[in-house]
C-alpha cells in the first residue's frame, strides 16, 4: 500500500525550519523590495522553457541564499517559495518548505496577496481543493475583481466539478481584459466541451494579448489537431516548440485533448513523446501510464505510473491506479475465444459462463451491423467493488457509472455491485462492446452523444426489454422542453443542467439513432461514423449523410418524436419531475408526490395515484383506473407502472392468463425487473410453458446470477426441454456460487453432461465425487448407467 | 511397501474406524427455546423446535419419550422452558440414558452475561452456563452435544467443555450479540440432505456444523454484510464421530454380507486415496473406477435383494 504524504497544512503544523535565520530574522512589513526577484524570474522562465535543470539549479541558488540569510519582507518570502516549488518534483521537502515560505511571507503581511495566490495554487497543484477555494475566497474577499484569483477559483471549481467555472473564468477575463490566461484557460474549457470554434476563437484572442501564451498556443494545437487542420497544428507545435524548447507541455495538452476524445492509443503515442523530450513530467508520465492500461498494457502502465508516483506521492490518482494494480493481482483472466475476460477470483468462473458466449454473440451482431472487426482480443474487465471501477475508470472513487469502454478494454461493475433489480451487466456488457465499434469504425472520433445513442441503440436491439425506454422522467423533460436539440446534445453529457440530463440525453441520442436507422437505414448509421472517421465534422456530416444541416435534422427529428409519443406526452402534460433517471426517478404511484416524486398535473399520473390508494380495499375499481392508465402510456413499464399493479392484482385472484398478459409488458420493458420474470418464470413453469419460462430466467440472470436456486430451477426446465447445454451451463453456474453441498452439485452436473451426451466429461465429474464420497448412493446409480451406456471404461 | 506407505494406509485405517458411527447407540434430545422477544423470534424458535421434532423421530428413531421440547409457552407437545422445568427435563433424561447414547442438548434463545454467568433468557429466572455444566454432569458415559445458538453464546464453551463432549455456539464469544442466523441453518443442516458432506446417508455433528457455518457465512457475503458471528466447536474430531442417522442393517444374511463386502470396498477406495499422491494417474483412476463400480454394483445388488430401504 502506497502513502499519500499527510496534507500540506497538516505537515506545516510540525515543521523544523530549515534555517533558524529564517525564523529570526527582522521582517520590514514597510518595504517589498525583493532581493530574489530577477533570480526567481530566470528560474521560472527557464522552466517555462523547459530546461528544468537550469531552473533547479537557479532555484537551489536563491533557496541557498534565504537559508542562510533568510528573508527581509513578504515578497522574499514568496520568491523563496516560488523556488522551492520549482525544486518540488520528487522533493516532498521542498514542497513542504514552499508552503512554510509562502506562509511565512503571509503571516508577515497579510495584504500581500501574491502569497496566497501562490499558496492556493501550490494546493491545488497538490490535489487539495478545499484549501485552496478557501485560500482563493479569501483573496477575493480582500479584491474581488483580482483576476488572478477569479481564475484560480475556476480551476478550483473545474477540478471539483462544483461551481460553473467557465462563468468564473469570465469574471476574471472581464475583470482585466489583457489577462490572456484567462482566455486560454476559457478556450480550453470549450475546447474541452468539444466546441472547437470557440476555442479556436478565445484562443486567437489570448494569443493576440500574449502571444508567448503557451497555454493558448497548446490549445490552438489541439484544435487543430483533433479537426485536422495540419497547417493550423504545424504552426502551433513550432510556436511552441519555440516558447519551451526542452519542455513537454505542448505534448502533454494535446495527449490530454486526445483523451477526452477518447483516442487512447494515440494518447499514448503522443503522451511518449512527451516522456521523451521531458522524462520528469508528472503529468506526462500519468498520462502515458494511465492511457497504456486503458489500451491493455499493464506492464508499461504501471512502470510509468510508479515513476510519475515517485515523483509526485501526492497524486491520488496515480496511487489510487497503483493500488488497485496490486489488488488485481489476485483477479482471474479467463481467454475465451475473441475476448479476454478479468475478473475477482471469487466472480470469475460465474461471470465468464455467462458473458462470453454474450460477447461473442454481441462481436457478430455488431460486426454485421457497422461492417467493422475490433482487433481482437477484446479485453473485458469486472469489479465487485463500485470503488475499483471508478478508480480503473477516472482514477478516483465516486464515478457513478456502470462500465466503460476505452475501445479494445472494457470495465464494468460485476452484477453484485448494484443491488438486486438495478442492474443489467447483460446489456450493458452489449452497450460497451458497442463503443469498441463505433469508436473503432469512426477511428475514435465519432463525438459522444451518438456514440452514446448507438449503444443504447445497439442495446435495445439485443434483447427484448433491454436498453433505456421512453421514461416518465424523459417524458416530462420532453414535453417541457428540457431536452437539448441534436446540435447541442453532447452538452446533456458533458455539462449536465440537472442530475437526470445525463439519462435523458442517453435516451435521446439513441432516439436520434433509431430515428435515423429507420427512416435511412443501417447504412446511413455507418456512413456517419465514416464521416467521423474522415475527419468531417458534425454539420458535414449530417449534411453529406443526411441531406440536412443541424437545424432542419433537429426539426425533422422533433417532429418525429413528437409524434411516436404524441398520447403519452399529452398524459404527462402539466407534469413535473425531479431526481435522476435511475436512483431517484419520478415515480407515478407515489401518493405522496414527494422529493423525488412527479409532482403537478398529468392525467396519468393523477389515475395512477388513485389507484394504488384503492389496491387493498377496492381491487376492482384500482384494476379499472390501472387500464385506463396502462392505454394512456402503453410504453411505461418498471415496478410502478400500470401493467406490474395490474399483474399483482392478477396473481391476488389467481387469474394466471391475466398474469401472463400484463407481466410480458414489464419484463420486456424493464431490463431491470428481476421480480417481475421470477414470477413470470414460476407462473409460466405452472402452466407447462417451459420455454416461455426459461425466457424469463434467461432475463432474470442478466440482473442477478447469484442464486443458487434460480439456477438450478433454469437447469431443471432446461433439462426437461431437453436444452441439455442450457441446463449443463446452469448446473455450473451453481458450481461457481460455492454451494455448501458440493458433492450434490457435482453429481447433478455430471448428470446433466450425460444427459446432454457428455459420457467423458459426466464421468470425470462422477468419479470426483464418488472418490470424495464414495457412499452416495445417486452417484453410483449414474456410474453404472453411464457404464451401461458405455461412458465409463 | 514402505513404512511410510504402511503409516499411511494404517492412519487412513484409523480414520475410517474413528469416522463410523458407535454402533447400537440411542440418541435422546431436549430443545429449548427462550424468551423469544418479536414475533420473528418467536416462529423462527417454533420451526426450529417443529423440524428437530420431525427430523429427530423420522429420521434418527427417537422415541418420545426421549424426546424433550420446553418453549416459551407450554403446549400440548412441549413444557414452558422456566430454570426449574430445563433441571427437570435434564434429570429426567439422565435416567433414562445408558452408557453410548447420543444426547443432543439444543438451545435457541436470546443471551446475556458473559463468562460462567453467560445466559439464555429464559421465562422467569435464567440458567447460567455453570448450571448448564452441573445438568450435564451425570452424561459422563454418554456423548453429549451440547448446542447454544443464541447470541453471545461463545463463553458456553470453555464452562461446558469436557472430554467426550462438543460444545458448539452460534458465536465465538458474549460479546457478539448481534442477531445469529446459526440456529436457522444449523437445524436445516440437521434435516440431512445438503448437510450430508460424504453423503453416506449419515449426518455428522461436524457436518452440520460446517454447513451451518458456511451458510451463515455466504449469507451475510450475499448481503455484503460484515460476519459478526463466529460460530465455535469445542471438539471437531469427536463431532466427526458422533453421527445421526439409522445405519443400515439387514437380517437377511445374505444382504448382510453384501453390506460387509461394500464396507470393503469403500475401505479400499479409502487407502487407496492414501496412495494417491505415490501412484500414476491413470492407474489411480483406473483402480479408483473399478472399486466405484464394484461398490455401485453392491449397492444395486443390495437394494434388488431388498435392503438399503
Amino acid at each position: 500500500m502506497r502513502v499519500i504524504p499527510r496534507r500540506l497544512s497538516r505537515v506545516l503544523a510540525g515543521l523544523v525550519w530549515l534555517c533558524p535565520a529564517l525564523g529570526c530574522a527582522q521582517e520590514s512589513r514597510a518595504s517589498n523590495t525583493d532581493r530574489f526577484a530577477a533570480l526567481i524570474l530566470a528560474a521560472e522562465q527557464a522552466a517555462a522553457r523547459g530546461h528544468r535543470e537550469v531552473s533547479v539549479r537557479l532555484a537551489r541558488q536563491l533557496t541557498s541564499q534565504y537559508e542562510s540569510s533568510g528573508a527581509t519582507n513578504a515578497a522574499e518570502h514568496t520568491s523563496a517559495g516560488r523556488a522551492y516549488v520549482l525544486q518540488g518534483v520528487g522533493n516532498v521537502n521542498a514542497v513542504k518548505a514552499a508552503l512554510a515560505a509562502f506562509d511565512r511571507a503571509t503571516a508577515l503581511d497579510s495584504s500581500y496577496l501574491e502569497s496566497q495566490r501562490r499558496t492556493a495554487a501550490l494546493f491545488l497543484d497538490k490535489y487539495d481543493a478545499p484549501e485552496a477555494r478557501a485560500l482563493y475566497s479569501g483573496v477575493l474577499r480582500r479584491a474581488p475583481d483580482d483576476a488572478e484569483a477569479l481564475l484560480g477559483l475556476a480551476r478550483v471549481e473545474e477540478f471539483e466539478s462544483k461551481g460553473n467555472p467557465l462563468e468564473t473564468a469570465r469574471k476574471s477575463a472581464n475583470a482585466n481584459p489583457r489577462f490572456a490566461s484567462a482566455r486560454a484557460f476559457i478556450a480550453r474549457l470549450h475546447l474541452d466541451a468539444e466546441a472547437f470554434d470557440s476555442a479556436r476563437v478565445t484562443a486567437r484572442s489570448a494569443v493576440a494579448l500574449d502571444s508567448a501564451l503557451l497555454d493558448a498556443w497548446s490549445v490552438l494545437g489541439a484544435v487543430a489537431w483533433l479537426t485536422g487542420d495540419s497547417a493550423s497544428y504545424r504552426e502551433a507545435q513550432a510556436v511552441a516548440r519555440r516558447l519551451q524548447p526542452g519542455g513537454a507541455e505542448f505534448d502533454v495538452f494535446l495527449a490530454e485533448a486526445a483523451v477526452r476524445q477518447r483516442r487512447y492509443a494515440e494518447a499514448v503515442r503522443l503522451a511518449g513523446e512527451a516522456v521523451r523530450r521531458d522524462s520528469l513530467s508528472v503529468a506526462a508520465l500519468g498520462v502515458l501510464g494511465t492511457n497504456q492500461l486503458r489500451l491493455g498494457d499493464f506492464a508499461a502502465g504501471r512502470a510509468a505510473l510508479e515513476r510519475a508516483f515517485a515523483l509526485d506521492p501526492y497524486n491520488v490518482w496515480h496511487k489510487n491506479t497503483l493500488d488497485l494494480l496490486d489488488k488485481m493481482r489476485g483477479f482471474r483472466t479467463v481467454e475465451r475465444g475473441r475476448f479476454r475476460i478479468t475478473a475477482p477470483e471469487k466472480e470469475a468462473e460465474l461471470l465468464v459462463l455467462y458473458i462470453a458466449p454474450l460477447l461473442e454473440r454481441a462481436y457478430d451482431s455488431l460486426a454485421l451491423r457497422y461492417d467493422y472487426r475490433p482487433p481482437t482480443p477484446i479485453h473485458l474487465e469486472f469489479y465487485d467493488v463500485q470503488a475499483d471501477f471508478s478508480v480503473r475508470t477516472v482514477g478516483l472513487n465516486g464515478l457513478g457509472a456502470l462500465g466503460v469502454s476505452f475501445g479494445t478494454l472494457l470495465a464494468l461493475d460485476a452484477p453484485n455491485v448494484q443491488a438486486k433489480g438495478n442492474y443489467n451487466w447483460g446489456s450493458t456488457a452489449w452497450h460497451e462492446l458497442a463503443h469498441t465499434f463505433t469508436l473503432g469504425a469512426s477511428a475514435h472520433r465519432v463525438p459522444r452523444w451518438l456514440s452514446e445513442g448507438l449503444s443504447v441503440l445497439e442495446e435495445r436491439r439485443a434483447n427484448p426489454g433491454w436498453g433505456a425506454r421512453g421514461s416518465l422522467g424523459w417524458l416530462v423533460a420532453y414535453a417541457g422542453g428540457r431536452i437539448r436539440p441534436l446540435s447541442q446534445l453532447n452538452d446533456g453529457f458533458m455539462r449536465p443542467r440537472a442530475p437526470d440530463e445525463v439519462g435523458n440525453s442517453y435516451y435521446q441520442a439513441s432516439l436520434f439513432a433509431e430515428w435515423v436507422e429507420s427512416t435511412r437505414g443501417v447504412t446511413a448509421l455507418r456512413g456517419m461514423l465514416s464521416g467521423y472517421r474522415d475527419g468531417q465534422d458534425t454539420p458535414t456530416v449530417f449534411q453529406r449523410v443526411l441531406g440536412l444541416s443541424l437545424a432542419e435534422a433537429d426539426t425533422q427529428f422533433d417532429r418525429w418524436v413528437q409524434t411516436r409519443y404524441a398520447s403519452a406526452i399529452a398524459a404527462v402534460g402539466g407534469m413535473q419531475a425531479a431526481g435522476s433517471a435511475r436512483g431517484n426517478r419520478p415515480s407515478p404511484a407515489d401518493s405522496s408526490g414527494g422529493a423525488g416524486g412527479a409532482t403537478g398535473g398529468g392525467s396519468f399520473v393523477r389515475i395512477m395515484r388513485e389507484a394504488v390508494t384503492l389496491m387493498n380495499a377496492r381491487p376492482d375499481s384500482a384494476r379499472a383506473l390501472f387500464e385506463r392508465a396502462r392505454g394512456m402510456m402503453p410504453a411505461y413499464a418498471g415496478d410502478d407502472g400500470p401493467s406490474w399493479f395490474l399483474s399483482q392484482l392478477a396473481l391476488q385472484r389467481g387469474d394466471t392468463t391475466a398474469v401472463l398478459t400484463y407481466l410480458p409488458e414489464v419484463t420486456g420493458r424493464d431490463e431491470t425487473a428481476y421480480d417481475a420474470n421470477v414470477l413470470e418464470a414460476r407462473v409460466r413453469g405452472r402452466r407447462g410453458d417451459l420455454t416461455g419460462a426459461m425466457a424469463a430466467w434467461e432475463r432474470a440472470l442478466w440482473i442477478w446470477p447469484y442464486e443458487a436456486a434460480d439456477r438450478r430451477e433454469l437447469a431443471q426446465l432446461a433439462a426437461q426441454a431437453g436444452d441439455h447445454a442450457r441446463a449443463v451451463r446452469e448446473r455450473r453456474a451453481v458450481l461457481a456460487l460455492r454451494p455448501t453441498d458440493v458433492l450434490q452439485a457435482r453429481y447433478d452436473l455430471a448428470k446433466a453432461l450425460a444427459d446432454g451426451g457428455d459420457m467423458a466429461g459426466a464421468r470425470r465429474e462422477l468419479l470426483s465425487v464418488l472418490e470424495e464420497a464414495p457412499s452416495f448412493e445417486q452417484a453410483q446409480a449414474l456410474l453404472l448407467e453411464l457404464r451401461r451406456r458405455g461412458g465409463p471404461r | 511397501m514402505s513404512t511410510r506407505m504402511r503409516k499411511m494406509m494404517a492412519l487412513c485405517g484409523l480414520l475410517a474406524i474413528a469416522a463410523a458411527p458407535v454402533e447400537a447407540q440411542r440418541t435422546h434430545v431436549l430443545f429449548v427455546s427462550g424468551l423469544s422477544g418479536a414475533p420473528q423470534f418467536k416462529t423462527q424458535f417454533t420451526q426450529a423446535a417443529n423440524t428437530l421434532r420431525d427430523v429427530a423421530r423420522s429420521r434418527w428413531g427417537v422415541n418420545d419419550s426421549s424426546l424433550l421440547i420446553l418453549t416459551e409457552d407450554s403446549s400440548s407437545t412441549s413444557r414452558r422452558s422456566t430454570r426449574e422445568n430445563v433441571a427437570d427435563a435434564f434429570l429426567r433424561l439422565s435416567r433414562r440414558v445408558q452408557p453410548g447414547d447420543v444426547l443432543l442438548v439444543l438451545l435457541a434463545g436470546h443471551g446475556s452475561g458473559e463468562g460462567p454467568g453467560s445466559k439464555v433468557n429464559l421465562p422467569g429466572p435464567d440458567a447460567t452456563a455453570t448450571e448448564y455444566a452441573a445438568w450435564l454432569q451425570p452424561f459422563a458415559a454418554q456423548q453429549v452435544v451440547f448446542i447454544n445458538t443464541a447470541t453471545g453464546s461463545g463463553d458456553f464453551v470453555p464452562v461446558l467443555t469436557a472430554p467426550g463432549r462438543v460444545v458448539i455456539t452460534a458465536t465465538k464469544s458474549a460479546f457478539e450479540k448481534n442477531e445469529s442466523e446459526f440456529l436457522r441453518h444449523f437445524v436445516r443442516g440437521l434435516e440431512g440432505g445438503e448437510a450430508d458432506g460424504d453423503k453416506d446417508g449419515r449426518l455428522s455433528v461436524l457436518e452440520a456444523f460446517r454447513y451451518a457455518r458456511r451458510e451463515v457465512q455466504q449469507s451475510y457475503e450475499r448481503g455484503k454484510r460484515l460476519l459478526t458471528e463466529h460460530a465455535l466447536v469445542s471438539d471437531s474430531l469427536v463431532a466427526a464421530r458422533i453421527t445421526f442417522g439409522q445405519r443400515a442393517t439387514a437380517a437377511d444374511p445374505r444382504i448382510a454380507q453384501l453390506m460387509a463386502e461394500r464396507q470393503a470396498l469403500e475401505s479400499q477406495v479409502a487407502a487407496l486415496r492414501g496412495r494417491k499422491a505415490s501412484m500414476d494417474a491413470a492407474a489411480y483412476e483406473a483402480e479408483l473406477e473399478r472399486l466405484l463400480l464394484a461398490i455401485a454394483e453392491k449397492s444395486a445388488a443390495i437394494k434388488a435383494a431388498g435392503g438399503d430401504k
